[in-house]
């Protein structure tokens, strides 16, 4: 039987006093359609397709989820879209889940659309069993079917349909495909033409069947003609609040539908006076039936029956799913796989491969960082002295803005760009590739033994790129717990950054020790050491958190290992460029700029004939030498807090200032570096440079705070000043117990 | 210059003195803190508490065994029990002493507190379950009925604790008990675990060492005042008696079975395949969610099909797709061997 629009207003099915409860204004629209569907199915996109423009969007009453809605018609009739929060289930207590279920259900909409990922249907097919124990009125969209195809997988929407016993109507939003079908369906269930009849999960325990069946009885006196009421009763049996609350004060009663009642009932006017409130069954009752029967049902009650609905989605989407054309693909997978994680060759080849890829960045980054520096330090620089000179710009402010501010910023760009624009191209190159979960896979165990996750392997090695980006690339880790320690940890990982520092105080310091045809060798053995301790450290910190701070932090381990991809070479190396290489300049740009205000500020205010600076090395000189640092040294990683990349020529600047050395570096507070490592290792020496300073600077470049772009983003990325404080100060501490300890042994050992 | 003997010795004595002081839960620091927080009002609720335990199993708490439990002084126990029978919340009698209606009804409110917080820990953190009990106890004290009933809403108001208990509703209700010791069951009889006993705490290690939890079943085979052999899902299991004691179980109507031994999918070889028969009960509730978001339900084929050199992960094919599982994550999923030859 067919209705008109006018019928909607007085049929009792129509739920309009909780629509506008809920915020839906059906002035102008005469049904109402409710569209959900799991997160990532493409439901905006059906969404889109449905309405077109005709979308606004707001708030869901009394929350701060967003909500979209807009219109569409279908012949004569108009139809409100309402888009419900993307979620997994109903079962849960998230807010998003709460607003879908209690819309479904009170607001009763005349179609709920669930929009279904064809790729991935068992997963999808959870909220759909979930929908169809609320509502009869359904009509499932499997969307993505271009995908599926592509993945040669082949659907039986059909038979889906069968087993379902709603519609199925295939649609690929994204090229318009199914969707005049989706609009027919979605009319002829409004209208009531197409009936459906839904399957409804049974249970197999016998208890639970026993209590539910009890409990349903109950449901069934109290709200007589409740389309829903099994579902109501696991609810009440489940301990759901909203659904106690709604059968307490009622709420219920909106839902019963008079056509289910037995021949008896009369129309709907009189199901009100048919059951006066003295008359309802005592809801209290119910209440302590439920409570004594939960006790009954068992301990795992709740996860029972998560695990029959995933189970019973499993079994359908079996039936509807064929995979096809997987074959050749599977084999070279498998081979690859074999090989990448063989017990001969698996390690090596890891180890090789990321040789090359340090190698290449290494090289590859030596031109191009000397020929932005040439361009930014010995044209630009000059010319825009001599263009602040012929504006008249007053001494201060030219050395403030431009051997300041500027100096210390394309110090960091020429440093840093080079070997950032090469190695994250290469990284994420690997990533697209798919072998980076292996990596992680080949390394679990180890982690594994710290408390950590094998995942903190890749965000380790991108930490050797860059630490700000690899606290981004945590996200892989979705346990809270590995991904906190991958944070505090990562700057265990020397950054490319703090290479340079390294290979010169290595090359100058402990390469001279050694014969001239071994100190490259030992040099390169040097830092490499220095690596390796890095390492070290991160192993055991992890550990160390994982005993006591972060006891008690939720952790998970899972790992997919994704079949390979050939990666797409252009569009990687550039969205690389962009997302990451130029995100992160970017911030170390913001950074600079004030750095390098504060370098020049503080070496060229006096106060009564000295610089505040030489103030600052003089008041924490003993506190240096205390560790085995010095108080120039301890100046240049206080300035160098934003970049890593300005401490040597800090450090050189510096000395210059305070030993008063004439004919040297730039000028006053302005940063420098020599061309000759002679030279270098002259200046530093009559600085009052050590065998002694040089180690601990090795080991403090290694162990200390994050550059300040790290320690922003570690606050993005956490939200917790707790865990920030933490990430930004340990390292610290650790810097300098390590290197005081380092200090006394040698001490000890030389007899000084 | 500072003398670096000195200097080493200074910080090695500080950083010892840290860890002697600062240590979780065993440094100084945090028992004096502890300390500090027995309360006259803690005092109070863990002696109804554990009156109300008494009641619950039919015995009668008494001065020692208050003083026990509470660790306290005698002298500290009567000054404890003449209080709260001022404040009216027991009452002397039977050898004993007793709770009246509104000590009781405050010791379920306590007792509500202590399980949900057990549950919280056990279903939403990764504190080890030997830590439950503990911060429970120091949680229970502190909690108003508000946030309690905030944090069981939170859960799904669940019915049970981890460890088999009923949690008293917010009116105060509790099924009555179940399940008498292991140590009582008839040879031969099926039963299920519905209670461990969490204290004292080195006892309830141990159970958990043997894989016991609650909703396992049970049979016993041998019982004598030496040992206890029995047969918990299907493996065989011997325990001291003092220690099976500590297991209360519950008779099992005839229908159910024991269920037969099963397989482990980390011990599937290379290159097999095999069904998924169920999810162990052990494993709990944010990796059991995740397993079944991954597709392991009863009913789906895996194959193991690629091992770490390290040993540990194993990559598993769920569903088309490779999935990772650690070795203590692949012993909690209950498999069937498919022949080779079903495998295509």
């Amino acid at each position: 039987m067919s209705h008109s629009p006018a019928d909607c207003a007085t049929c009792p099915a129509h739920s309009l006093p909780n629509l506008v409860k809920l915020g839906v204004d059906m002035e102008n629209w005469d049904y109402v359609v409710a569209l959900a569907g799991n997160p990532n199915t493409g439901k905006s996109t059906v969404f889109n397709a449905l309405t077109g423009l005709r979308q606004h969007t707001g708030n869901w009453p009394g929350k701060t989820v967003a909500r979209a809605e807009g219109g569409f018609s279908i012949g004569e009739a108009r139809y409100k879209l309402v888009d419900l929060p993307g979620t997994y289930s109903l079962l849960s207590t998230s807010v998003d889940e709460e607003i879908a279920r209690d819309f479904i259900l009170f607001g009763k909409p005349d179609v709920t659309v669930v929009v279904v990922d064809a790729t991935r249907l068992e997963r999808n097919l959870n909220l759909v069993l979930q929908v169809l124990e609320i509502t009869d009125r359904a009509v499932v969209c499997l969307n993505l079917m271009d995908e599926a195809k592509r993945k040669g997988l082949e659907i039986d929407h059909r038979r889906l349909a069968r087993d379902l016993g709603v519609p199925v109507v295939p649609t690929s939003a994204r090229s318009g495909e199914g969707l005049d079908e989706l609009n027919r369906v979605i009319a002829e269930v409004a209208s009531g033409q197409l009936k459906s009849k839904p399957l409804r999960v049974g249970s197999q325990s016998s208890s639970l069947k026993r209590a539910v069946r009890q409990l349903t009885v109950e449901v069934e006196k109290a709200y007589p003609g409740l389309p829903n009421a099994q579902w109501v009763a696991l609810r009440l049996l489940d301990g759901d609040e909203r659904i106690a609350e709604a059968f307490r004060n009622g709420e219920l009663g909106e839902l019963q539908e008079p056509h289910l009642l037995s021949e008896g009932a009369a129309d709907s006017s009189s199901l009100a006076a048919s059951f006066p409130d003295t008359e309802r069954p005592d809801t209290e009752d119910i209440f302590a039936l439920a409570a004594s029967l939960r006790w009954q049902v068992g301990k795992d009650f709740h996860q029972e029956l998560m695990e029959l609905i995933y189970t019973e989605a499993a079994r359908l989407a079996d039936r509807a799913v064929h995979r096809t054309g997987e074959k050749p693909r599977f084999d070279l997978d498998r081979t690859i796989d074999r090989l990448v994680t063989s017990r001969l060759l698996g390690f090596p080849l890891m180890l090789a491969l990321l040789t090359l890829v340090f190698w290449i960045t290494i090289a590859g980054a030596n031109v191009p960082s000397r020929m932005l520096a040439t361009l930014f330090l010995d044209t630009i620089h000059p010319a825009l002295k001599t263009a602040a000179a012929a504006i008249g710009m007053p001494w201060w402010l030219d050395g403030l803005l431009i051997d300041g501010m500027y100096l210390a910023t394309a110090w960091v760009v020429s440093v840093m760009l080079p070997p950032m624009a090469i190695f994250f191209p290469l990284f994420t190159l690997l990533e697209d590739f798919g072998y980076l979960p292996r990596v992680a896979f080949n390394l679990d165990r180890t982690f594994k033994r710290v408390g950590a996750h094998g995942k903190q392997a890749l965000t380790m090695a991108m930490g050797w790129g860059c630490n700000a980006a690899a606290i981004v690339s945590t996200r892989i880790i979705d346990s809270p717990r590995e991904r906190l320690i991958a944070i505090i940890t990562n700057n265990f990982a020397l950054c490319n950054g703090r290479w340079p520092t390294q290979i010169l105080i290595a090359s100058i310091f402990i390469g001279g020790l050694a014969p001239a045809y071994l100190a490259g060798l030992i040099s390169a053995l040097a830092v490499v050491a220095v690596a390796v301790l890095g390492v070290v450290f991160t192993f055991a910190t992890s550990w160390l958190l994982s005993r006591t701070v972060l006891r008690g932090e939720v952790s998970t381990f899972n790992l997919e290992l994704p079949p390979y991809r050939p990666p797409r070479f252009w569009t990687t190396v550039y969205t690389s460029i962009i997302d990451r290489t130029l995100v992160v300049l970017w911030r170390a740009v913001i950074f600079a700029l004030p750095a390098g205000a504060v370098i020049w500020l503080l070496s060229n205010i006096q106060i009564s004939g000295v610089s505040l600076a030489q103030h600052i090395i003089g008041a924490i000189e003993p506190f240096g030498l205390l560790v085995g640092l010095s108080g120039i040294i301890l100046l240049a990683y206080i300035i160098a807090i934003p970049a890593n990349e300005i401490v040597i020529p800090t450090i050189l600047m510096l000395t210059v200032l305070v030993t008063g050395m004439e004919g040297v570096g730039g000028g006053t507070g302005v940063m420098f570096e020599l061309d000759s490592l002679e030279a270098t290792s002259q200046l530093l020496q009559a600085g009052g440079f050590t065998l002694l300073m040089a180690v601990n600077l090795m080991l403090f470049s290694l162990v200390h705070n994050p550059c300040s772009t790290t320690i922003y983003t570690i606050y993005r990325e956490t939200r917790s000043a707790k865990w920030t404080t933490i990430s930004a100060l340990l390292p610290l501490g650790m810097g300098f117990v390590l290197c005081f300890v380092v200090t006394q042994i040698w001490r000890i050992v030389a007899g000084t | 210059m500072i003398n670096p003997y000195l200097a080493l010795l200074w910080v090695i004595g500080l950083t010892l003195t840290a860890i002697y002081l600062l240590r979780p839960d065993r440094g100084l620091l945090w028992r004096l803190l502890r300390a500090s927080k027995a309360t006259e009002r803690v005092l109070v609720e863990d002696a109804l508490k554990h009156l109300f335990d008494c009641e619950y199993r039919q015995q009668v708490g008494t001065l020692q065994s208050l003083s026990g439990v509470l660790t306290i002084s005698g002298n500290r126990a009567a000054e404890l029990l003449e209080s709260l029978e001022e404040q009216g919340l027991i009452s002397s009698g039977e050898g004993g002493y007793l709770l009246t209606s509104e000590g009781r009804r405050h010791a379920l409110q306590v007792i509500r507190i202590h399980r949900l917080w057990e549950r919280y820990f056990s279903d939403e953190t990764g504190l080890e379950p030997r830590a439950w009990h503990q911060e429970a106890e120091l949680r229970e004290h502190t909690t108003t009925p508000a946030e309690a009933e905030a944090l069981a809403a939170k859960m799904g108001n669940p019915p049970f604790d981890p460890h088999g208990d009923p949690i008293p509703t917010a009116s105060g209700e509790m099924p009555p008990p179940q399940g008498s010791p292991l140590t009582e069951l008839p040879v031969g009889e099926l039963a299920e675990i519905v209670h461990i006993e969490d204290e004292p705490e080195a006892v309830y290690a141990q159970l958990l060492a043997e894989g016991l939890h609650p909703g396992m079943r049970v049979r016993v085979n041998e019982s004598t005042p030496r040992r206890i052999r029995f047969e918990a899902n299907a493996e065989e299991i011997v325990l001291a008696p003092v220690l099976a004691a500590n297991l209360s179980v519950a008779p099992l109507p005839e229908e159910v079975e024991m269920p037969g031994p099963f397989e482990r999918l980390s011990e599937l070889p290379l290159g097999r395949q095999a069904r998924v028969v169920a999810i162990a009960p052990t494993l709990r509730a944010p990796e059991r969610r995740r397993m079944l978001d991954l597709g392991l339900v009863p009913g789906t084929v895996v194959e193991a099909e690629l091992r770490s050199p390290s040993g540990d992960p194993t990559g598993y094919r769920i569903r088309g797709a490779v999935i990772a599982l650690r070795q203590d994550q692949a012993d909690q999923i209950q498999i069937e061997r498919l022949e080779a030859s079903a495998a295509s």
